[in-house]
C-alpha cells in the first residue's frame, strides 16, 4: 500500500521541497571533516607514541639564586620526559650545610603531562652555595 | 524579502550553530575538573567520547539540527552530524585558546584531551541551535525521511511522538547533568549520605520532576496527554526518571568518575545523586523543548 500512495513528506522531498545540498553546505562538510579527521589523527598519533612510555622526571636547578630579605630563592624547572601524565608529583629539596644541620623544602605538582615543563622555587634560610643541595622527585601517582 | 543566496544561508546556519555551541559549551568550559580529566585521559577513551558525541548529535539531528531544513534524508542527517561536531570542535578550540587553557606550550595529549571533552557540550549546542534560536515556539519539528515507507503508520507516529518526549527528557537531563557530572561535588555528596537517605533523594527527584511537568500548570496538560504514548503522568515521570538515571550513569562513566573497579555502592549513590539534577533537567526539557 505504501508504494501506491507515498506519504506527502517523501514525495515533496524527492521533487520540489528538498533541493540538493548546496555548494556552500559541501564546503562546510569538507571543513568539518578535515577538523575531525585531524583531531582523530592526533589522538591516534599520541596513543602510538606516548602511551607505553611511563612518566620520568628531570629536575634542573637554576644557578642564579635570588636573595630577598635574607632568604634564598632557588628556582627549578621540572620536565616530564616520559609519555604519560603524572599526578601529584612530589619534588623534594634537601639542603645540607655542614655544621648547621639540614633544611628541606617540598613541592606538589598537580598534573604534569608527558613532555610538559613546570617551574617553581624553593626558599631557604641558608645560602645553598655553602652547602650541598639535592633536588629530586620523591613520588607521583598515575591518574 | 530578497532571495538569500545559498552561501548566505549557509553562513547564517554556521553562525547559528556557533552561537548555540557557545551557549551550551560555556558552563563546562569554566569547570576545572574537565581540564584535569581531559589532560589525564587515555587516547582510546578520547576516541570513545568522540564517537559517543557523534552518536548523540546524530540522534539530535533527527529532530533538531543547526540548519533550517525541516525534511531530511538519512544520509543528510549523517552529513549534518559531522558538520555539527566539526563546528563544535572548532568553537571549543577557540574558547580554550581564548582562556589560555591551551597554549603553544601545552603538550599535545593534554590539548587533545581538553579539546575532546569540551567539544561535547559545544557539539550538543550546535545540534540544538535551530530550536534554541527559533523565535516562534511552534512545533515544527524536523522529520527524517523513513528508511522504509512502512514506518509511517499512525501507531508508529505515536511511538515517534513518545520518543520526541523522551528525546526532550534526554536533552534536558544531559544539559543540566553535563556541567555537574565531572565535578568533585558528586562523589563528595554521595559519600556523605547515610544509606537510607538515597531513598529520600530518589523520592525528591520523582516529586520534583512530577511537579515541574504536571502539577505546576506550566504547560497545557491535555495537549500533552493526547500527544504521544506516554501514559499517565506517574508513569511518564517514572520513565523519565529512568532515562535521567541512565544519562547520569553514562556521563559519570564518560568523565571517569566511575570505573568498573569501583564498588557497586559507589555506583549506586553517585548515579542517584546526579540523578536529582538530571531528572529536574529532564522535566524542564519536556516543557521547554
Amino acid at each position: 500500500m505504501g508504494i501506491d500512495n507515498p506519504p506527502p513528506n517523501s514525495s515533496q522531498a524527492s521533487t520540489t521541497g528538498q533541493p540538493q545540498r548546496s555548494m556552500a553546505e559541501w564546503v562546510t562538510f569538507i571543513g568539518a571533516t578535515v577538523i575531525l579527521l585531524t583531531l582523530v589523527g592526533v589522538i591516534i598519533y599520541d596513543w602510538q607514541v606516548n602511551q607505553d612510555r611511563p612518566p620520568a622526571f628531570n629536575v634542573v636547578v637554576a644557578e642564579s639564586i635570588r636573595i630577598t630579605d635574607g632568604r634564598y630563592y632557588v628556582p627549578f624547572v621540572i620536565t616530564n620526559t616520559g609519555g604519560r601524565i603524572a599526578n601529584g608529583v612530589q619534588v623534594i629539596a634537601e639542603l645540607d650545610i655542614p655544621g648547621q644541620g639540614e633544611e628541606t623544602g617540598e613541592q606538589q605538582i598537580d598534573f604534569l603531562s608527558g613532555h610538559e615543563q613546570k617551574e617553581g622555587s624553593f626558599v631557604f634560610n641558608h645560602d645553598p652555595h655553602r652547602g650541598d643541595l639535592v633536588v629530586r622527585v620523591a613520588s607521583y601517582r598515575l591518574p | 524579502m530578497p532571495h538569500p543566496t545559498p552561501w548566505r544561508t549557509e553562513l547564517q546556519a554556521i553562525l547559528r550553530g556557533i552561537a548555540g555551541g557557545f551557549l551550551f559549551g560555556i558552563p563546562l568550559l569554566y569547570t576545572v575538573e574537565v581540564w584535569a580529566i581531559g589532560s589525564a585521559t587515555d587516547p582510546r577513551w578520547l576516541l570513545v567520547v568522540l564517537g559517543l558525541t557523534l552518536l548523540v548529535v546524530w540522534l539530535l539531528t533527527q529532530v533538531e539540527g543547526f540548519r533550517q531544513t525541516l525534511a531530511l534524508r538519512p544520509l543528510e542527517a549523517i552529513l549534518e552530524t559531522i558538520e555539527a561536531v566539526g563546528i563544535g570542535v572548532l568553537c571549543a578550540a577557540l574558547a580554550l585558546l581564548l582562556l589560555r587553557r591551551i597554549t603553544l606550550a601545552t603538550p599535545l595529549p593534554e590539548a587533545t584531551g581538553k579539546l575532546v571533552f569540551e567539544s561535547v557540550p559545544f557539539s550538543l549546542g550546535v545540534a540544538l541551535a535551530r530550536s534554541t534560536f527559533q523565535t516562534k515556539r511552534s512545533r515544527d519539528r524536523r522529520t527524517t525521511a523513513p528508511l522504509s515507507r512502512r514506518l509511517t503508520s499512525p501507531t508508529l507516529a505515536k511511538v515517534r511522538d513518545t520518543l520526541v518526549d523522551l528525546d526532550a527528557t534526554l536533552i534536558g537531563a544531559v544539559l543540566i547533568g553535563l556541567s555537574i557530572a565531572p565535578t568533585e561535588e558528586v562523589p563528595l555528596v554521595a559519600a556523605s549520605l547515610p544509606p537510607l537517605w538515597l531513598l529520600l533523594v530518589m523520592a525528591a527527584s520523582l516529586v520534583l520532576s512530577y511537579t515541574i511537568v504536571f502539577a505546576s500548570g506550566f504547560t497545557d496538560r491535555t495537549e500533552r496527554l493526547q500527544r504521544g504514548l506516554l501514559l499517565s503522568p506517574p508513569t511518564e515521570t517514572l520513565v523519565a526518571y529512568v532515562v535521567a538515571l541512565a544519562v547520569s550513569a553514562i556521563m559519570l562513566v564518560m568523565f571517569q568518575q566511575l570505573s568498573p573497579s569501583d564498588p557497586w555502592q559507589e555506583w549506586l549513590s553517585d548515579i542517584l545523586v546526579l540523578g536529582l539534577p538530571a531528572s529536574i533537567g529532564g522535566a524542564a526539557g519536556r516543557i521547554l523543548i
